[in-house]
């Protein structure tokens, strides 16, 4: 089902771009940054060192021996981090060796990218028997521990240089990049955008550059910043057993020197520790880079954090304006809708995404609940069923189940309110059941979770249940992903009845299915209601399937209703210009009719305009409407519209209030 | 359709076969790749320390025929691979009379109960800390506490550990610092024993956990907040469940499946990290053992060193996978709906 989020992005936010000179472009990430300026400060040390401190002093017997640093007793201002064993001096050892500790690690994983980079697009792009080469040997390279091969290597072959050094290292380097590489690439060649690239007969090259390259980015620079640190890590960690190069100064060389001359057991502090400083200072900083990368990629976490930073900021507990009154009587009413209002708190301001929605389900009707996509109507049912998501919040409004206010309730008295009450028919059947539990165990857990049943007992329950919607018994040992989308959904509604709920909601409950599917879920949607006698709210923009299943309609345009009419009188006679619009779009079979597609669109969902909400694409649009907005009134008999249309008076009511 | 298939299991084993091959055979051609061979390096090093030797080219051959060098690559290829497969790596040359694989397989249990033990720790308590920094519901003041426990994640094991040596073995004296036990106890199935063996293992292990920890730390909140967001996660809500119930059989549930993925894929990198710990702690297990090798030049226990820590790595790897599909149904799919 639409999260809600999803809901606000189709409202008019513009989706974020990569674009790296917005002001909140997602590069502006605060760890990411700050590692950035932590590799640069050390990079610049290593550099810009041998300007201002001799680093000839790097050698041997160039000073006294095992001095301590400037601040502690007997330590010398011309070494101010002292000497060790053999008279070097540590600020000239530690100037020479950073920047060469740094180059192999870029080296190799530069390196390793570009093998990556090819094999991954190879295996991608050309698949097939390239793919399964690639992707094997990449899976088992990346199992076997590099450092026992590197060791063995470097115990036959002696370093000269770092050079070779990046050159051995990146021999593993590739199979991280290479994998990244190939399944982004599978991903990305099923986009549209990508998709409409090869239609156009785009060269291969072109779309891998120009439509891929970009969204890969976040993803490449994250590998490679883990790459270089590892790279680091495995020239370090040879170094420190004594298997790199020993003429090149190094920061795993200094360590090595300094715990086989047991600097740690003599105390010798200054010889040990400022190398590993210095390494542990550079792997924090591509550390940072690396997980400020992450969540540059995956805008998931980025919104996991920024969500809870929002919620902190406005305050956990929820400010509800619990509305009372309203139109109707609430006798026969299953489930009544007040007065509910629903925000999201978007970092560029509230969008509103339900304004004072109010409407009754009876007893045993369904009530249709339609609109085009972004229109609000599954962040209301969201919003019923209590699990809006953040940024999203209920801030006014109620939801009564036998004059019980879901909103109200929170923790345990919510959580047996739910299902027991209020059930739901999911949108996307497809991933509305746990990949990973048997169908038994998930109709299991809706019922135990309410009642005490025996295990004897519930067996029996979900047989039951399984054959009401007319699946086969072998159903309830079966996992999702061995159940066609109709036979999920189907699943789906056996469980939604399981404890016999005043109220079902069925958000899109047939929207994925192809259209036979479609039938056999409507039917069993409507036995199961007629059998039970329950309510239900049936959320969709198919007008067609609506006509066939509902028996009253509520109409919603831009987080508002505009019309609840019985069906009949809905689909013959509809008052306001938005449903007369939807019920001319049903195509027909019978006749070809043009389609009346109105100019204009929906208003930034953030500042509605005074007046009546639908007045950009309204064609009767006059003075009043842009003035003042129209109430949901009873028009006829329990027709619903909110339209100065219908107000007789509107003329004289402008005028008032200009006088 | 459930559990394991033939063809999945074939399919596995076909990777291990390869992972062990790619490995060993990588071994074996990069140092015959490289300028020079370890025979004349080795007989140039004597006659460096020596200063002459006598028909050190007569030396050079006969060396290279007992070890079998002086055949085609080909056949050099096919008994190293029959020597391999016999486990047969010769004598160690640095203590002659024991084989090089009787010195291996001392060090084994060393370094696998160390390992174990920490991975097995590491691996639990980043995934614990990881699912509860990527739920919603968590209690704020947890929220606020578990990031401190990602601190020492970007630290590399073996630099954590010189620093808990000085300062917990050698600056405050509660810990020994190096070794596997003290030489006063009697190696046995004793208590004294026991209990000085574990007091040896506390500061490896602790600096591995608690720098690879928050590896999994991070990638388990990744993977939560993914699930956090899925359909049937929502529908467990509604569905009025027990938040520890959404927490642990719709969240963990889903969740820790590609991160166990990573932690097989990872056993190659964990092990090598491990031969620095041990090196650091002189614990006498693989990794010590193959550093010690390599200073005395023993060719013949480091290759059996190299692959056995392959064939042990490429292993574990295998048996996790193959467990893997009782913990996803998915994986052994096939489209053949009964």
């Amino acid at each position: 089902m639409t999260v809600g989020q999803r809901t606000v992005d189709e409202s008019g936010t513009p989706a974020r771009g990569w674009g790296l000179n917005t002001w909140d472009s997602p590069w502006l990430n605060f760890k990411f940054l700050l590692g950035v300026a932590i590799v640069s400060l050390i990079l610049l040390f290593g550099l810009l060192g041998p300007l201002f401190w001799d680093t000839d002093l790097a050698y041997t017997g160039a000073g006294p021996l095992n001095k301590p640093p400037v601040w502690q007793e007997g330590g010398l201002p011309e070494h101010p981090l002292g000497t060790e064993s053999n008279g070097r001096d540590m600020l000239a050892q530690l100037i020479l060796a950073t920047p060469s500790s740094l180059k192999v690690g870029f080296l190799a994983a530069i390196i390793g990218m570009g093998i990556g980079m090819v094999l991954g697009s190879v295996a991608g792009y050309v698949g097939g028997w390239w793919d399964h080469v690639i992707r094997t040997l990449s899976d088992s390279a990346v199992t076997i521990p590099a450092l026992v091969v590197l060791v063995v290597i470097a115990s036959y072959v002696q370093m000269t240089d770092t050079t070779a050094m990046a050159l051995i290292l990146a021999a593993f380097a590739w199979p991280g990049p290479t994998r990244l590489v190939r399944s982004q690439i599978l991903t990305l060649r099923e986009r549209s955008y990508v998709r409409m690239a090869h239609l156009s007969g785009a060269p291969a090259l072109e779309i891998m550059f120009v439509e891929m390259l970009p969204n890969m980015l976040p993803w490449l620079a994250a590998s490679l910043t883990g790459g270089i640190s590892v790279a680091i890590l495995g020239a370090t960690g040879l170094e420190v057993l004594g298997l790199g190069p020993t003429r090149v100064p190094s920061l795993g060389l200094i360590i090595n020197q300094a715990t086989t001359n047991a600097a740690l057991v003599r105390g010798l502090v200054w010889w040990w520790l400022p190398p590993i400083i210095i390494l542990m200072v550079i792997f924090v900083g591509f550390f940072l880079m690396t997980i400020g990368l992450d969540e540059i990629a995956n805008p998931r976490i980025r919104q996991f954090s920024s969500s809870r930073r929002e919620r902190t900021a406005a305050g956990e507990a929820p400010t509800v304006v619990h509305g009372d009154g309203g139109i109707g009587g609430g006798e026969d009413a299953a489930l009544e809708v007040d007065d509910l209002h629903v925000h999201y708190f978007t970092p560029r301001g509230e969008v509103i995404a339900a304004n004072g929605v109010d409407f009754r389900v009876r007893k045993g009707e369904i009530l249709g609940l339609v609109g085009e996509s972004g229109c609000g109507k599954t962040t209301v049912a969201m919003a019923i069923l209590q699990v809006v998501q953040a940024p999203g919040r209920i801030v006014q409004g109620a939801v009564r189940i036998e004059d019980q206010d879901l909103v109200s309730l929170s923790g345990r008295a919510l959580r047996e309110v739910r299902w027991r009450d209020l059930a739901l028919v999911p949108q996307g059947a497809m991933n509305s059941l746990n990949p990973v539990t048997p169908i038994r165990e998930q109709m299991a857990d809706a019922i135990l979770a309410h009642e005490n049943v025996g295990r004897l007992e519930l067996e029996a329950r979900i047989l039951g249940l399984l054959n009401d919607v007319g699946l086969p018994e072998r159903v309830i040992d079966m996992y999702p992903h061995e159940l066609s989308g109709g036979m999920k959904q189907r699943v789906c509604i056996a469980m939604a009845i399981a404890l016999n709920p005043q109220v079902i909601i069925a958000d899109e409950p047939t929207s994925a299915l192809d259209v036979v599917v479609q039938r056999v879920v409507a039917q069993t949607l409507l036995e199961v209601k007629e059998r039970l006698g329950v309510s239900m709210v049936m959320i969709g923009h198919d007008m067609g399937l609506q006509a066939q299943l509902v028996d009253r309609i509520a109409v919603m345009y831009a987080g508002n209703l505009v019309e609840v009419a019985p069906v009949e009188s809905a689909f013959a006679e509809p008052l306001h210009p938005y449903t007369q619009l939807l019920i001319e779009s049903i195509p027909s079979i019978k006749e070809r009719k043009p389609l009346n597609v109105t100019e204009g669109l929906t208003h930034d969902l953030r500042n509605p305009p005074p007046g009546c909400i639908f007045q950009f694409r309204c064609q009767h649009v006059e003075q009043i409407c842009r003035e003042r907005r129209p109430e949901l009134v009873e028009r006829e008999d329990d027709h619903l519209v909110a339209c100065w249309l219908y107000e007789p008076e509107r003329h004289s009511l402008i005028e008032l209030e200009e006088a | 359709m459930r559990g394991l298939t033939r063809e999945y299991v074939l399919q596995r084993f076909l990777m291990y076969l390869l992972t062990i091959w790619l490995g060993s055979t990588l071994i074996f051609v990069i140092p015959r790749l490289a300028p020079g061979d370890p025979v004349s390096e080795m007989v140039g090093r004597l006659s460096l320390d020596a200063g002459y030797i006598e028909n050190a080219d007569k030396l050079i051959e006969s060396w290279k025929a007992r070890f079998g060098l002086d055949a085609p690559i080909h056949v050099q290829y096919f008994r190293y691979w029959g020597n391999v497969f016999r486990l047969n790596f010769g004598y160690s040359l640095s203590h002659f009379p024991t084989e090089a694989w009787t010195m291996v397989s001392d060090a084994l249990p060393w370094s696998l109960g160390l390992l174990t033990v920490a991975t097995v720790l590491s691996f639990s308590i980043g995934v614990t800390i990881g699912s509860l920094m990527g739920w919603r519901r968590t209690p704020r003041w947890l929220q606020l506490i578990l990031p401190s426990s990602l601190t020492f994640t970007a630290i590399p094991y073996f630099m954590f550990g010189i620093m808990l040596i000085y300062l917990v073995a050698f600056e405050l004296d509660w810990l020994p610092a190096t070794g596997a036990y003290s030489r006063r106890v009697d190696p046995g199935w004793n208590l004294p024993f026991i209990k000085n063996v574990l007091t040896h293992a506390i500061l490896p292990v602790v600096s591995i956990v608690l720098t690879s920890m928050g590896g999994w730390a991070l990638g388990m909140r990744g993977l939560m907040i993914s699930v956090n967001n899925e359909d049937y996660f929502l529908l467990a809500q509604v569905k009025g469940l027990s938040p520890s119930r959404i927490f642990f059989r719709y969240g963990v549930r889903n969740a820790i499946l590609p991160a166990l993925t990573a932690l097989a894929l990872g056993l190659g990198g964990l092990i090598s990290g491990s031969i620095l710990v041990e090196f650091i702690f002189a614990y006498p297990g693989t990794g010590y053992t193959l550093y010690q090798a390599i200073i005395s030049q023993d060719y013949t226990v480091t290759q059996a060193i190299a692959n056995l820590i392959i064939l042990v790595t490429a292993t574990s790897v295998f048996l996790l996978d193959l467990l893997y599909p009782f913990i996803d149904p998915r994986i052994t799919y096939k489209r053949d709906m009964r």
